[in-house]
């Protein structure tokens, strides 16, 4: 059953996007990640061009990071006011991603861009992730102790002015490195179509040193504003927004995610992150690796009449 | 628009003709639209029966194609600066009862821009770089040696797109006078009004035309979202925004477990 998508003005088979919505969704919950940066790369390899791949993952992540937030809202592991500064952060950043992706496409380097992104930051992140959970993995098999944690703060985040508390947090820490954090986020989830939860976890628990337990939900709210943004923002400026497209991954994509979250308690936290940082690696190679090859065809149509 | 007939010829006397209709002149694209099959029947006219031929091209609207060339810098292979090739149409298929090399000369068809190797893309004669959209540098030119490389690459993407083509055998008579052709419209052709004209040739010269339009536009919800999603873009993604987080509201609610 094929369905005519209005805006990215392609025919693509509905039960195979609900399908594929719904295996990314299965590991976005398996995960506790949003997604975007594997079903991005799919849909352009289903032939979507990839502007309107990228402005409808806004509005899928959206979704998803909302139906999965309320329920971490109700555990109280959402720091709200730290996701606020974060997300002030990435409206300024998803405001001038937008505006990047825009003059990139005219100078027709919007495809280097992306790839290039994808190699360096799935590369960076997969890599370091998969060096955490093997260490981490390999000290359980030998039954060797924890490494001590080391607690105290980098002193930078402290020299800075404009502190704040974040209570839920427990932090008193300047304002500065979050709103840089979440800019840095908002340009990315323009960019690359995802969330952008794979940089910002990360970043939270061993930049801005926050407790394990408040960073998901945090990450998935300001994740939900800031893809909310860019998404009206694609919409506004780039007519890119195919609201049937994001409908159809959503619709496996929430059943998917359930699934998914029941899975996860089956396997072990770094058994999971090492699965998870493969994934990313795998990601990363396989979207950046092709510019370093010979192409078959040296030419290229550009999308848009610019 | 290719260049018309000279109005000379009609008017002698035993001069033949050509006629032809579409079996369907609204192509109507909704959400099961997977691309479209135009057929269309056609009849010459010749009391003399002079061998003829019969092409029959079809075009969608023009749109200026944007096109780069890969080079490799630093080991990276990296697009160069785009260049933009204006009059080549949206969509373009020559079907013809003999190849169309054997059926006219070089010029003629040329002239009648039958065949993608003949389309007028009128990239401008001399080199010119203009400023679009805040972008410097921007070519709208001929390409000096490389041009008909680049010409070419056009060609074959939009080939592989399926959305020029050229069928050789796509004009078939099926009886005395009687002409039949099937023009395969793929679900990525552009929406748009489309010109079919139909020549007659005989003995390496077009002796008669006809024109026909044909309409491909969209209808019911694929129409209404695509319209609102370009004249009204803010108000659609405001809308499309709060239905993704509607839905995800309402999936977190559905699958609550407390």
């Amino acid at each position: 059953m094929d369905i005519y998508l209005p805006i990215a003005e392609v025919s693509v088979n509905a039960p195979l996007l609900v399908a594929l919505g719904a295996l990314v969704g299965f590991i976005s919950g398996l995960f506790g990640i949003g997604g975007g940066f594997l079903m991005t790369p799919i849909l352009v390899f289903l032939g979507i061009p990839p502007a309107v791949a990228v402005a409808s993952m806004s509005n899928h992540v959206a979704a998803s990071s909302m139906s999965s937030v309320i329920s971490y809202s109700r555990k109280r592991s959402v720091d709200f006011r730290m996701g606020g500064v974060l997300a002030a952060g990435g409206a300024v950043g998803s405001v001038a991603g937008v505006e990047a992706f825009r003059w990139l496409r005219l100078l027709g380097q919007a495809d280097l861009v992306v790839a290039l992104s994808y190699l360096v930051f799935l590369g960076i992140i997969g890599g370091l992730m998969f060096w955490e959970s093997a260490g981490a993995i390999l000290r359980r098999r030998r039954n060797a102790p924890e490494p001590p944690r080391r607690e105290r703060r980098p002193p930078w985040l402290y020299g800075l002015p404009l502190k704040l508390r974040f209570p839920r947090s427990r932090l008193y820490i300047s304002v500065i490195p979050p709103l840089l954090l979440g800019a840095f986020v908002g340009v990315l989830s323009a960019i690359m179509g995802v969330g952008g939860g794979f940089v910002l976890v990360p970043a939270m628990v061993y930049l801005l040193r926050m407790p394990a337990s408040v960073v998901v939900g945090t990450s998935l709210f300001q994740i939900i504003i800031t893809t909310a943004l860019t998404g009206v923002l694609q919409a506004g400026r780039n007519q890119t927004v195919d609201i049937v497209l994001a409908a159809l991954l959503l619709l496996g994509g929430v059943l998917g995610a359930q699934f998914g979250a029941r899975a996860s308690a089956r396997f072990r936290a770094e058994e999971l992150r090492a699965l998870l940082a493969l994934l990313v690696l795998l990601v990363g190679l396989r979207m950046g690796l092709g510019l370093f090859f010979t192409p078959h065809e040296p030419f290229v149509l550009m999308s848009g009449n610019g | 628009m290719p260049a018309s007939l000279p109005p000379a010829m009609t008017p002698a006397p035993h001069a033949p003709a050509v006629s032809a209709a579409l079996t369907e002149t609204n192509v109507r694209v909704n959400s099961d639209f997977r691309g479209d099959r135009i057929v269309l029947y056609g009849a010459v006219f010749d009391p003399l029966s002079r061998p003829s031929d019969v092409v029959v091209i079809v075009r969608g609207p023009d749109q200026p194609v944007r096109i780069a060339r890969k080079s490799r810098v630093a080991g990276v292979w990296i697009n160069s600066r785009p260049v933009v090739f204006q009059g080549a149409p949206g969509f373009y298929i020559a079907a013809s009862t003999r190849p169309l090399d054997d059926i006219a000369r070089f010029g003629e068809l040329r002239r009648l821009e039958a065949g993608v190797d003949h389309l007028a893309m009128n990239a401008p004669a001399e080199q010119t770089t203009e400023t679009r959209y805040g972008v410097r540098d921007v070519v709208v030119s001929r390409l000096g040696a490389d041009y008909l490389d680049w010409r070419r690459a056009v060609v074959r993407l939009k080939t592989a797109e399926h959305l020029y083509d050229v069928d050789e055998h796509g004009v078939r008579f099926v009886d005395k006078g009687l002409f039949r052709a099937e023009i395969p419209l793929p679900a990525e052709a552009p929406i748009g009004q489309y010109t079919v004209r139909i020549l007659l040739f005989q003995a390496g010269q077009p002796v008669a035309e006809k024109d026909r339009t044909l309409t491909v536009e969209k209808v019911g919800v694929e129409r209404g979202l695509y319209l609102w999603a370009h004249r009204r873009p803010w108000s659609y993604g405001l809308a499309a925004m709060a239905f993704a987080l509607g839905a995800g509201w309402a999936a977190s609610s559905a699958f609550r477990r407390d």
